[in-house]
Parts: structure tokens; C-alpha cells; sequence
């Protein structure tokens, strides 16, 4: 009897309150991400020296740089292949590049074309038009995805 | 000598010619089905409505990471050892960073705070996986109550994981030398009144399981499975303890600082799955314990993060062993000088799981099955929360697995943003 | 006689004979290797398993070395009443590399059924007296002559085999 008791008072609680899922985003508002949470690495374009030690410790193979000396030189990376590891923040040896600091950078996926690479930093003569060209050069290519795809329909 | 009759449920022929006689009909379940998330088949022979024999066979989902492991460097396989199963990563990633350290010979320069943040890492995933798996026989027992409230519970703990570590599932702390976060004053405040709640609550579920009497009819003398049985098909984890082999890697051989904990080993010996399940209600209870008790300690606890590792690891073999949520799991290193390994073997704990479970079918209803197989905890990623921040506007927004799936379909075919 | 040996002998209660085993290591406290060979493998294993009462199997490892196959059985003796466990690598050295083959040593533990065809599936090793030796993960289209695990065989080329089955597949339907 007091079961049934607890459980119609439950009902009517429940009734009352209305669906759960109609308050989502308002509760996404009360409980925001954490500060620190993992995303896609932005670099702090002073402190980086090139020294390319983020692009030899990524487990994905998503950044590539170019460089002619300290100085100039880029950067760049496939962003859906990242996976917020946080290798290249680790071994950093400059503390120049962060994955948790910048929550609204968590985008998942983005399937726009444009932003499948992102110049992470560009510096001295590399900054400008020479990144812009060197992005424009990938995406005409498909992108890396569309690369791989291509070769495996053709057989090769 | 193993009987004739135990011989090992791995062995079918494509051609069905291995039926035991006596079964007259024969059911066909997975790689794709719907309770089975899991790319297994199994085969179960059926005589009337009770089960001969159950057998399976495995390979569908194969990605050769032991291969792969020897292409890459110790350090990036550092993060491609936690894929190798999707609930329990902490504890594989646990297992490697040891063998790394023992091979690189600096066992002795991991800080105790290190060590502590590591076996908080594997304990809330330890948690997690339980109550997730609860949640699942109680959905796979028809009693899908007890699926809502354990899973919105266990949202508490995901919260802590994604708050110490910025991932929800995959918490990715460790590494050779140390761990890569700490746990601040201000976070470990903000955790312990989480995990004295959920204290409550998973005692709350207990309840449940163990007087609700729709759940434990169908959960009490099914599929039992004795000791000598266990013996003899070398089950781990809860599925072992639960027929009476009280054997947990943290108690048997402790690693990190298991033995400075004050915590119970949980087995029982009915061997039913009510055990199973009692023993992973228990341990969910012990490990949150463990958590507050770990919190203390980190008060206290000093010493550097990160102990520096070389690239190149000097050659040397050790077999490492950790307890997965699941039950022991084994790796094997061989390094060879260089900065990649030469052979890494890794034994999930489900794999030695499978023949115990697939002996407890002998006999049963076919209409115990999904609960008698998910006895072992198939385990599956659960990844299944996607949010989109819009990055102009700040606008927030959670949806699920397919409604993501449609918008990136539309977002690609007509070249737009997601939005 | 090696302090390793005793020590094991004193763990397990019981004494080799000599002749069976190669040697015996120590890992580190309460971890032990056994080496022996293939042809006394079968007689030490049913002396462990007999008379030590060793009953659990975690896996068995195959392992290509420079001139030799090695093959680990990672088994482990249970102390019931301290709920400990002593580790104990079992391994088969010396397995000629040209014609791979060693006992079987499924009579002791059912286990060794699936992780003995992993190793057949992966570096062809053949375990001879075993009832049922064929493939366990691989799939059926693979070649029988590629064994996956072999350091011979590059990633390039796997990959290369693996796309062919798929574009076989997709043909055919
Ligand atoms: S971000 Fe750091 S690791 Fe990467 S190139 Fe710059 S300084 Fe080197
Ligand atoms: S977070 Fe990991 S995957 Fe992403 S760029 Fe850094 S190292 Fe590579």
C-alpha cells in the first residue's frame, strides 16, 4: 500500500513537471562545458619556434608545417582528423600550443569544405597570401578524405 | 585432462555440420542485431524451447592495432592503446604507460600523485561501466525503469571524468612518465559531494536488484555456472568472481597503490547472474569509496606530474596485467632500442570471458538469452552525445546520433555550415 | 640448480625434473619465466597443470624473433586463500622458423583452443594435436600464404590485400 502510495505521488511529481527534454537547453546553459575541456589546438603564434616537434608526436599525421627558417613559416592541419589528444600540447617545447583553451572551438565535425584545413599559425613571409594559396591548393585537391577515396575507386 | 564434453565454443563450421544431434532448431543472431550492438554471431541450437549448445564466431570487427602499434612510436601509441575498446580506455592506457616505465626502467620516479590521479582515472571508469552495464541487463530483462535511472545517474560520474579530464569517455590522462592533468583543490571540492550522492543512489539501485521481485525472478538461478565450470572455461573479472574465484588483478598482484587502499574484494559463489550482477553493484560501491578515499590522499600527496622519458625505449620484454571493468587484462611489450615497439600484444578481458558464458546457456530458455549474454558485458562505445557550439553566435545545441547524421548529410551535399 | 627454480618450486609445491626445463627467470617479485622447448613442452605443461593445479590460462602470445618463433603461454597459479596470483610466463622456444610447429596444449586448458588459432592465424605457427586448427579472425577470403603478423609483410602491402578483398566483394555483388 505504501508503495503504491510513493509511486502515484511520484506520477503526479512527474506530471507536473512536464517532459524533461523541453528544459535541454536551458540546463545546457546551467551547466556549461568545462573550461578546460579538449579541443581542436590553437597555437600562440609568439612563442612557436617551428621546431616541428608537434608534427613529429602526432598520432594522427594531422598537422603539417612548412618552414624555410625560425621565422617564417606555417602550420597547418586537417581538422576532422584530430582527435583532442593533447600530444602536441605535451610535448611542446615552448608551451606554444593548447587544446583546452578555448571551449567554443569544439566544433565536432565540419563538413564545410573550406575549414577541412586550418592554418594554425602563419608567420613572417608565410602569413597572408601564401598560407591563403597553400589552403586553396588542398581544398582543390578534395582534401586528404577525397584523396584516399579517389585512389581506392581507381584501383591503384 | 578437459572432459570431451568442454570444448571450446569457438569452433563452427560455416556449414552448420557441427549441430549437436537432439537440436531441431537452430537460431542465428548478429554481427548485425539489433540487441547486440557487438559484431558477434552467435549460434544457438535449440531443442523446444531449450537451448543444446551456443556457439560463436568472432572476426568481424578486426582492425589489426597490433600491427599498426609497430608502425608508429611508443609515444603516439600511447594514444592508440585507449581505442583498443571504447569503455574501458583508462585501464588499457594504464596497463601500456606501466610496461612503458618498467621497459625504460623509471618505475621509481612516478610521483604518488601521479599514481593517485591514474587510479582515480581507472576507478570513475570502472563506475561508469558498471552502471551502464546494469542499466543494460535491466533493458535486456524487459524492466526498462531501471535503465532510465541508472543512466541518469551515471551522467554524475561522466560529469566528474569530463570535468577532471575534458573528455566524457575516453579520459586519456596518462603517459609514460606520469599523467598529463592534475586534479586541483577546487575540482576535488566540486567532486565529493557528486560521488556521496551517487553512493546513494547506486545503493538505491541495489535495492532494486536485489528486492524488486519483476527484476529478480528473472535474474536469480539463471544461467548458473558452477566453479569446477569456471575452472575449467577460465573466465575474469566479475564473471569469475561471481561463480567464486576471488581473484581481482588490484588484489592479486597490486599495482600503482592498490594496496595502500583499505577496500574488499567482492566474489560470491551462487554463480547465476544475479551474482554477476551483485558483484559489479558492489564493486560500483567499493570503487566510489576508493574515489573519496583517493581524494583524501591527493591532500596530502606531492611530487612532479611528469617524469621526463626518453623516445627511445632500451630493449627488454614485461607482461603487464590490470583489472578492466570487464576482468583482467593482459599486455605484452617487447621493445628493441628503438623509438618503436617490436611486437605489443594486447588480450582484452571479454575475449576469455566468452566460453563461460556461452557454457551457461547449456539448458536455459531461449528466452533467457539476451540476459545470460550480456552476462559478460559485451562492451560497446557509447559515445552517442554529439554538441554543436555555433562559433558566430555562441548558440548551443544537443541532438542525437541520427538527427546529427541527417544534418551532416544535408550540411555535405549542399556545401553549407551545419547550421 | 638456479635460486630462480627453488624459488618457483617452493611457490608451486612441487620439484622438476631436470631435464625439462631450459631455464627460469624472475621477472620481479612473484613473476616468474619458465623456458623449455618444444618437444618437453606437453610433459611440463601436464606437471604444472597436474601437479601444481594450475588452471588458468590469459593468453598465449606468438613472438618472431631474428632466427627463432617464440610462443608465451601467460598462465597463473592461484593461491585461493590470499587471493593472490603468481604470474608465470610459459615459453616455447626454438620453434624452427621454416616449418613452424609445437604441441598443442589444449588437453590442459580449453582456452588454448582460440588463442592457439589466433596464433596460427596470424603468424602460421601450427599446433600440432589440435583437433580444429584453422582460422579465427581473419576472413575467409584472405590468402592462406599471408600470415598478417610477420614482420615481412608491411603495412603497404596488407593494406594493398585487404582493398583487393573489398573490391573483389563489391565486384561480385
Ligand atoms: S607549437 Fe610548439 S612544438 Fe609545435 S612547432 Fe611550435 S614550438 Fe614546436
Ligand atoms: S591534439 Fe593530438 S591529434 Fe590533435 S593535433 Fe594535437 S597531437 Fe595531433
Amino acid at each position: 500500500m505504501k508503495k503504491i502510495l510513493v509511486m502515484t505521488g511520484e506520477v503526479l511529481k512527474n506530471q507536473a513537471k512536464g517532459p524533461v527534454t523541453k528544459h535541454v537547453l536551458k540546463r545546457l546553459e546551467e551547466n556549461p562545458a568545462p573550461e578546460d575541456i579538449r579541443t581542436i589546438p590553437i597555437i600562440i603564434e609568439d612563442r612557436c619556434i617551428l621546431c616541428g616537434t608537434c608534427v613529429a608526436v602526432c598520432p594522427t599525421h594531422c598537422l603539417e608545417m612548412e618552414k624555410d627558417d625560425k621565422d617564417n613559416g606555417m602550420i597547418i592541419m586537417h581538422t576532422p582528423q584530430c582527435m583532442w589528444c593533447g600530444h602536441c600540447q605535451t610535448y611542446c617545447p615552448k608551451d606554444a600550443i593548447h587544446i583546452d583553451r578555448n571551449p567554443a572551438t569544439s566544433v565536432l565535425f565540419s563538413y564545410n569544405v573550406r575549414q577541412d584545413y586550418s592554418i594554425l599559425t602563419a608567420k613572417g613571409s608565410f602569413k597572408g597570401e601564401k598560407a591563403d594559396k597553400k589552403i586553396e591548393e588542398k581544398v582543390a585537391k578534395g582534401g586528404k578524405k577525397l584523396e584516399e577515396l579517389e585512389k581506392f575507386r581507381s584501383g591503384k | 585432462m578437459v572432459e570431451e564434453t568442454f570444448r571450446s565454443r569457438f569452433r563452427t563450421e560455416v556449414d552448420g555440420s557441427d549441430a549437436p544431434p537432439g537440436a531441431d532448431y537452430h537460431m542465428f543472431i548478429g554481427p548485425q542485431h539489433p540487441w547486440c550492438e557487438e559484431p558477434a554471431h552467435f549460434i544457438i541450437h535449440l531443442k523446444g524451447e531449450r537451448v543444446v549448445e551456443a556457439n560463436i564466431r568472432i572476426g568481424f570487427n578486426f582492425r589489426g592495432m597490433e600491427k599498426a602499434m609497430e608502425a608508429r612510436t611508443w609515444r603516439q601509441n600511447t594514444m592508440l592503446i585507449p581505442r583498443a575498446c571504447g569503455i574501458c580506455s583508462a585501464v588499457h592506457q594504464n596497463i601500456y604507460v606501466r610496461v612503458v616505465e618498467r621497459l625504460a626502467g623509471i618505475e621509481d620516479q612516478i610521483s604518488e600523485r601521479a599514481r593517485l590521479i591514474r587510479m582515480f582515472s581507472c576507478e570513475a571508469e570502472r563506475i561508469h561501466s558498471h552502471m551502464l552495464w546494469y542499466g543494460i541487463l535491466a533493458h535486456d530483462a524487459g524492466f526498462d525503469t531501471m535503465l532510465h535511472i541508472s543512466w541518469r545517474d551515471r551522467e554524475i560520474i561522466m560529469d566528474i571524468v569530463e570535468d577532471l579530464s575534458g573528455n566524457r569517455v575516453n579520459p586519456a590522462l596518462m603517459l609514460p612518465g606520469g599523467v598529463k592533468r592534475d586534479i586541483p583543490k577546487e575540482k576535488a571540492d566540486r567532486t565529493r559531494p557528486k560521488i556521496n550522492d551517487l553512493i546513494k543512489k547506486v545503493e538505491y539501485h541495489k535495492k532494486v536488484f536485489v528486492e524488486e521481485a519483476s527484476i529478480r525472478n528473472r535474474l536469480e538461478d539463471v544461467g548458473v555456472l558452477t566453479k569446477d565450470d569456471a575452472k575449467k572455461t577460465t573466465p575474469n573479472g566479475p564473471t569469475g568472481r561471481a561463480s567464486g574465484l576471488p581473484f581481482d588483478v588490484r588484489k592479486a598482484s597490486p599495482y600503482e597503490l592498490y594496496d595502500q587502499l583499505d577496500w574488499n574484494l567482492v566474489y560470491y559463489t551462487e554463480g547465476d547472474i544475479l551474482a554477476t550482477t551483485l558483484v559489479r553493484l558492489d564493486e560500483t560501491l567499493e570503487s566510489l569509496r576508493m574515489c573519496n578515499q583517493i581524494l583524501d590522499k591527493l591532500e596530502t600527496a606531492e611530487g612532479e606530474l611528469l617524469a621526463r622519458v626518453r623516445p627511445r625505449i632500451p630493449a627488454g620484454e614485461y607482461f603487464g596485467r590490470g583489472e578492466a571493468p570487464r576482468g583482467e587484462d593482459v599486455h605484452y611489450g617487447i621493445a628493441n632500442g628503438t623509438d618503436k615497439p617490436e611486437r605489443y600484444k594486447i588480450r582484452a578481458p571479454s575475449l576469455g570471458n566468452i566460453d563461460a558464458t556461452l557454457k551457461r546457456m547449456d539448458g536455459e530458455y531461449i528466452a533467457d538469452m539476451p540476459v545470460v549474454l550480456r552476462s559478460y558485458d559485451p562492451c560497446f562505445s557509447c559515445t552517442n552525445r554529439v554538441m554543436i557550439v555555433n562559433d558566430t553566435t555562441g548558440e548551443k545545441l544537443i541532438i542525437g546520433q541520427d538527427e546529427f547524421a541527417h544534418k551532416a548529410i544535408k550540411a555535405k551535399k549542399y556545401n553549407r555550415p551545419f547550421f | 640448480m638456479s635460486n630462480e627454480l627453488k624459488e618457483l618450486e617452493d611457490i608451486l609445491k612441487i620439484t622438476f625434473s631436470k631435464d625439462l626445463v631450459k631455464e627460469v627467470k624472475k621477472v620481479e617479485e612473484g613473476h616468474f619465466d619458465i623456458l623449455t622447448t618444444p618437444d618437453k613442452a606437453y610433459d611440463l605443461m601436464k606437471i604444472l597443470t597436474e601437479e601444481a593445479g594450475i588452471y588458468h590460462l590469459s593468453t598465449v602470445t606468438a613472438v618472431e624473433r631474428e632466427k627463432e618463433f617464440n610462443v608465451f603461454y601467460h598462465i597463473q597459479h592461484r593461491i585461493e586463500e590470499e587471493f593472490r596470483e603468481v604470474p608465470i610466463n610459459f615459453i616455447v622456444t626454438g620453434i624452427n622458423k621454416d616449418k613452424p610447429k609445437t604441441p598443442s596444449l589444449l588437453d590442459f586448458f580449453v582456452a588454448a583452443d582460440y588463442y592457439e588459432r589466433e596464433c596460427y592465424d596470424f603468424f602460421g605457427i601450427y599446433f600440432e594435436n589440435h583437433p580444429f586448427m584453422q582460422r579465427l579472425i581473419l576472413p575467409e577470403k584472405w590468402p592462406d600464404d599471408v600470415r598478417p603478423m610477420l614482420k615481412e609483410y608491411g603495412w603497404e602491402e596488407l593494406k594493398e590485400i585487404t582493398l583487393g578483398i573489398a573490391k573483389q566483394i563489391s565486384e561480385n555483388d
